[in-house]
């Protein structure tokens, strides 16, 4: 029982707390009830279409059908959908935030006339949910001639990801101390050396969590790829998914295969840099 | 660092850093802002080469005419208010939990945390496929448990359908709340609470007197976040239902997107992005100016 | 400036992707927009007449483009405003869907194209007409020719003690109700897509309103609240949805619906003809048979699907020579079945075929009108605002007796 010599004590205290017991008890049972969806999705994924409709819903499969994965791979256009996912996250997630700390940095340490009401402007822009102008943002992309390309899918994109990368950012920014630029600037280096050779560098930490939880969104975004990449060959894998559901809802064991598929790369890139997500989430939300 | 070269006046070197990101959002996402304005008071159908312009017709039309608006609008607030409240509560009690002293924390946190990262249309598959009448888990747990009298048509009854999307909603977000709870709780001062303690409060005095007052900025965060998110709930809803059965899970992102893109009514969607777009001001622009003023008093 | 040249050089690399596609300057690219279909042999058949036209025709290459139908028809909207769009494109016929495309101007007019290449000589009349039916000239060419019925589980009619299929729409009911007494749910439908829900609406005011009134009806042309038939065919409708529908059914998509018919948990689905194709591919035709919807009209419940050139196009020719490709004798010989039961082009020889098909074959002879589903007879809106209707009276939600009232202030507030 090494495992619990040291647990249930709170702060300052060194006996068991039986309170802390009865509630460790009851969220483990919640968190079996979190956990339920996956464990139920890995297992149709695993079971032919007459085992489904045959046996008990929750019931481990018995066969293990891996072909589902291969026919969902296949029949989802995986191969075409992961690609473009990767060719615009790929592009977009580090070029939205290499503009958008630019602009951060500008608006921390330029002096200009206009930073104040520039910044809040790209504050405003961090609470305008798109999904409420999709008809707009496509007539503008369209109006560019740029439907169905991945220029035209990057550029809203980034639009809609530099509010909140710079805000981020321009927090951080500002926090670094003015001795650490002002030397350079009497030295006679312009502001891109500066941004170049300082800020860039001592903002890894902060541009690395902005990275992870950007390219999360980015390979997620549904509504924004519904309306620009209307044709299948362009498609990203949440429309790829919409489709094989609408398609082949009465396959469920491919069904699940396929919902795995999109989900791992995430899920992956979650468990390999989660301490990412929570700075990331936390620098700009929460000040510490 | 030397000098290298003429530099460009200080001031013009920070527009040129600017340009580009500022370039990239005017485009992209003002300039639609300010044109889904001028649509509501246009008449387009996707099709003719030219708007028109109708003035507050399509305001009139949905307002008065429109049989699936006002649903639509009614949806949008319960679900706003129910996310506002229900996911943040779990969160803040699983905060809580797991700011103890307990095993597994780091496991438990994972677990929470996992249906984030989840794209949206995903979470919309997956509990479309567990709401499945005939083959599904929940229906096969209540069969099997022998409460067939709680069997039901999950999605396509109009009566729990939307609480059946908000469930799907509930378990993808608790974790993002949690996240930022937890945040602010490890910055509550250790020190303070044992002071607390020292002094004799009690369980309930440390968390009313000392906890809470300290979280008050995350709470306030957490609620403003999850307001704006739960306004723009598109994908779950487009994924699960479609906005059925009968339009009765119907919201106005969605019916905005409807209205535009698949009867190819321009001008109305655009009205009701326009309706939408208001109802988010209202939270974000008192929002917006508690921010800047916190921000003032921290320099 | 990095950031800039990164843009430029994505641009150029998708100019160049984008250029990849055409062989030679010469060669012309067709785009032609269709459904993926359920029935996959219909996907696999484009596939290789595809290859076997462009084998043929080296300097015309072809690409495909398969939507789910919601997003086609999306798509081609978007298409009209942009240089994006195919030179052919799918869409059904009639006035409603069909009609909308080409009144907006999308659809160019082939009445040159007819002549040159005698169409009319080898194309089945009924299929042929619709391209009639619109202003300025012949919009289209028929691509499938689909009539609509009821399939019936054979071993679930004889266990409810059915000898002979209906012949006529109380005897439907009757029937339905001897079903529901051994215990067995009459019909069988999906509720997510609208549309397939909708079907039993078409063939209940088809029954209940004749053939006049029905058409009136759907060109909106009659008032739906007074109209006396129409509550009737609203109540209908609930009486079945409260009475002989598997339920539940509002949750659960046309696919699933078949599924359950396929293991026996209804005894009826109202389907087109392409379930053969679906059933073959399930080795289950031995255990169903079918008969038309009993209506009492002399009209068959049916549709034609149409495969239009857009006006947008500038290779007229070509998609002409494609299309008379698609309708010569040869190809629909060759895929005979693929598509639907019955070719388009009426020199095609039929022989050794299954039962069920020769049934579709006997249908088709023994009706030469027909009447379509009501979203290719409406406009979007108010096929939106139809299925809204539908699935209120269907799940009790709206009192038959009002939901012609729904559907008339809808209509009524349009212009």
């Amino acid at each position: 029982m090494t495992f619990f010599s040291q647990a249930f004590r709170p702060v300052g205290s060194n006996k068991v707390d039986p309170m802390l017991v009865a509630l460790w008890i009851a969220f483990i049972l919640l968190a079996i009830i979190w956990i339920t969806p996956f464990v139920f999705i890995v297992f149709t994924s695993l079971k032919s279409n007459s085992t489904v409709m045959g046996s008990s819903a929750f019931s481990p499969p018995s066969e293990l059908a891996f072909g589902n994965f291969v026919a969902a791979w296949n029949r989802g256009n995986f191969s075409t959908t992961a690609f473009n996912g990767i060719v615009i996250t790929v592009i977009k997630v580090p070029l939205g935030l290499f503009i958008s700390a630019m602009a951060a940095y500008a608006l921390a340490k330029v002096p200009m006339r206009i930073n104040k009401p520039l910044f809040a402007l790209f504050v405003f822009g961090t609470m305008l949910p798109f999904q409420v102008m999709l008809a707009p943002i496509f007539r503008q992309v369209n109006a560019f001639g740029l439907i169905n390309t991945y220029p035209g899918i990057i550029l809203p994109y980034l639009a809609f990801g530099i509010p909140y990368q710079v805000f981020i950012l321009y927090g951080f920014f500002s926090a670094v101390p003015k001795e650490l630029s002002e030397a350079a600037r009497i030295d006679g280096a312009s502001h891109f050396t500066i941004f170049r050779r300082i800020f860039l560098p001592v903002s890894l930490p902060v541009l690395s969590a902005l990275l992870i939880l950007d390219f999360v969104a980015t390979w997620n975004e549904f509504a924004m790829a519904l309306v620009i990449l209307q044709d299948p060959r362009m498609w990203t894998l949440p429309l790829g998914l919409m489709n094989f559901q609408s398609q082949f809802q009465s396959d469920y064991g491919q069904l699940n295969a396929a919902i795995i598929m999109t989900v791992l790369p995430a899920a992956l890139v979650y468990l390999m840099f989660q301490r990412y997500f929570v700075s990331g989430l936390t620098s700009g939300a929460v000040k510490e | 660092m030397s000098k290298t070269r003429p530099s460009l006046r200080p001031s013009l070197q920070g527009y040129v850093l600017l340009g580009p990101a500022l370039i990239v959002y005017l485009l992209f996402a003002v300039y639609p802002m300010i044109d889904v304005i001028r649509m509501s008071f246009s008449s387009w159908n996707g099709l003719s080469p030219q708007a028109k312009f109708v003035g507050i017709a399509n305001y009139r039309a949905i307002l008065t005419q429109d049989p699936v608006f006002w649903g639509a609008l009614w949806n949008t607030l319960i679900w706003t208010s129910a996310a506002v409240i229900i996911p943040n509560l779990i969160a803040f009690g699983v905060a809580l939990a797991l700011n103890q002293n307990i095993p597994g924390r780091s496991g438990l946190r994972i677990v929470f945390y996992l249906p984030v990262i989840i794209a949206s249309i995903a979470v919309a598959t997956i509990w479309k496929w567990m709401y499945d009448p005939f083959f599904g888990l929940f229906n096969g747990l209540l069969t099997s448990w022998g409460l067939t009298g709680l069997i039901m048509d999950w999605l396509g009854d109009k009566t729990v359908a939307l609480w059946s999307v908000f469930v799907a909603h509930v378990w993808q977000s608790v974790g993002f709340s949690m996240v930022l709870f937890l945040a602010g709780l490890q910055s509550v001062s250790t020190t303070l609470i044992e002071a607390a303690r020292i002094d004799g409060a009690g369980r309930w005095g440390v968390f009313r007197y000392v906890t809470l007052p300290a979280l008050v900025p995350t709470i306030t965060v957490v609620f403003v976040l999850s307001l704006i998110n739960s306004l723009k709930a598109f994908d779950i809803v487009y994924g699960m239902t479609g906005g059925g059965p009968a339009q009765s899970t119907q919201m106005l992102a969605m019916w905005a997107y409807t209205q535009s893109m698949q009867l190819g009514v321009f001008g109305r969607g655009a009205a009701v992005s326009v309706v939408l777009l208001l109802i988010t001001l209202i939270v974000v622009i008192p929002y917006m100016r508690w921010m800047f003023k916190r921000e003032d008093m921290g320099r | 400036m990095r950031m800039r040249n990164a843009l430029a050089a994505t641009l150029s690399v998708l100019a160049i992707t984008a250029g990849l596609g055409m062989t030679s300057a010469a060669a012309e690219e067709l785009k032609v927009w269709t459904l993926s279909f359920d029935n996959d042999s219909a996907n696999v058949a484009w596939k290789k007449i595809i290859e076997e036209f462009q084998a043929a025709n080296p300097d015309i290459t072809i690409s495909l483009e398969n939507r789910s139908v919601d997003e086609h028809k999306a798509a081609l909207r978007v298409a009209a405003q942009s240089s994006q769009g195919p030179d052919i494109y799918f869409m059904w016929a009639g006035l409603g869907l069909g009609g909308e495309f080409v009144n907006a101007g999308l659809s160019q007019p082939l009445d040159k194209y007819y002549d040159q290449y005698g169409w009319d000589k080898r194309l089945v009349g009924t299929a042929g007409g619709f391209s009639k039916i619109y202003e300025g000239g012949r919009h289209g060419v028929p691509y499938t020719f689909h009539g609509e019925g009821i399939y019936y589980n054979k071993a679930l009619f004889e266990k409810a003690g059915i000898t002979q299929p209906p012949a006529s729409y109380d005897e439907l009911k009757a029937d339905a109700a001897k079903l529901k007494e051994a215990g067995i749910p009459a019909m069988t439908f999906g509720g997510t897509v609208n549309w397939h829900l909708m079907r039993l609406m078409d063939v209940i005011l088809e029954a209940k309103c004749g053939a006049d009134k029905h058409d009136a009806l759907m060109a909106m042309k009659v008032d739906w609240s007074t109209e006396a038939c129409a509550s009737a065919s609203f109540q209908e409708l609930n009486d079945w949805s409260q009475n002989y529908i598997l339920s539940p059914f509002m949750g659960i998509d046309n696919s699933q619906s078949f599924n359950l018919f396929l293991a026996g948990r209804a005894a009826m689905m109202l389907e087109g003809d392409w379930l053969v194709s679906q059933l073959r591919n399930e080795n289950r035709l031995a255990d169903f048979d079918l008969f038309p919807v009993p209506t009492g009209t002399d009209r068959l419940y049916g549709f034609a699907e149409y495969l239009y050139v857009s006006s947008k196009s500038d290779k007229a020719d070509a998609a002409a020579k494609f299309l008379d490709y698609m309708l010569s004798d040869k190809v629909q010989q060759d895929n005979l079945g693929a598509f639907g039961s019955i070719s388009i082009n009426s020199n095609v020889k039929y022989d050794k075929i299954d039962p069920l098909d020769q049934k579709w074959m006997d249908i088709f002879a023994q009706y030469d009108k027909i009447y379509m589903n009501g979203d290719q007879a409406f406009p979007l809106d108010v096929t939106t605002e139809y299925f809204r209707v539908i699935n209120e009276v269907a799940s009790g939600n709206i009192k038959p007796e009002d939901a012609g009232k729904a559907m008339q202030s809808f209509i009524a507030n349009r212009t």
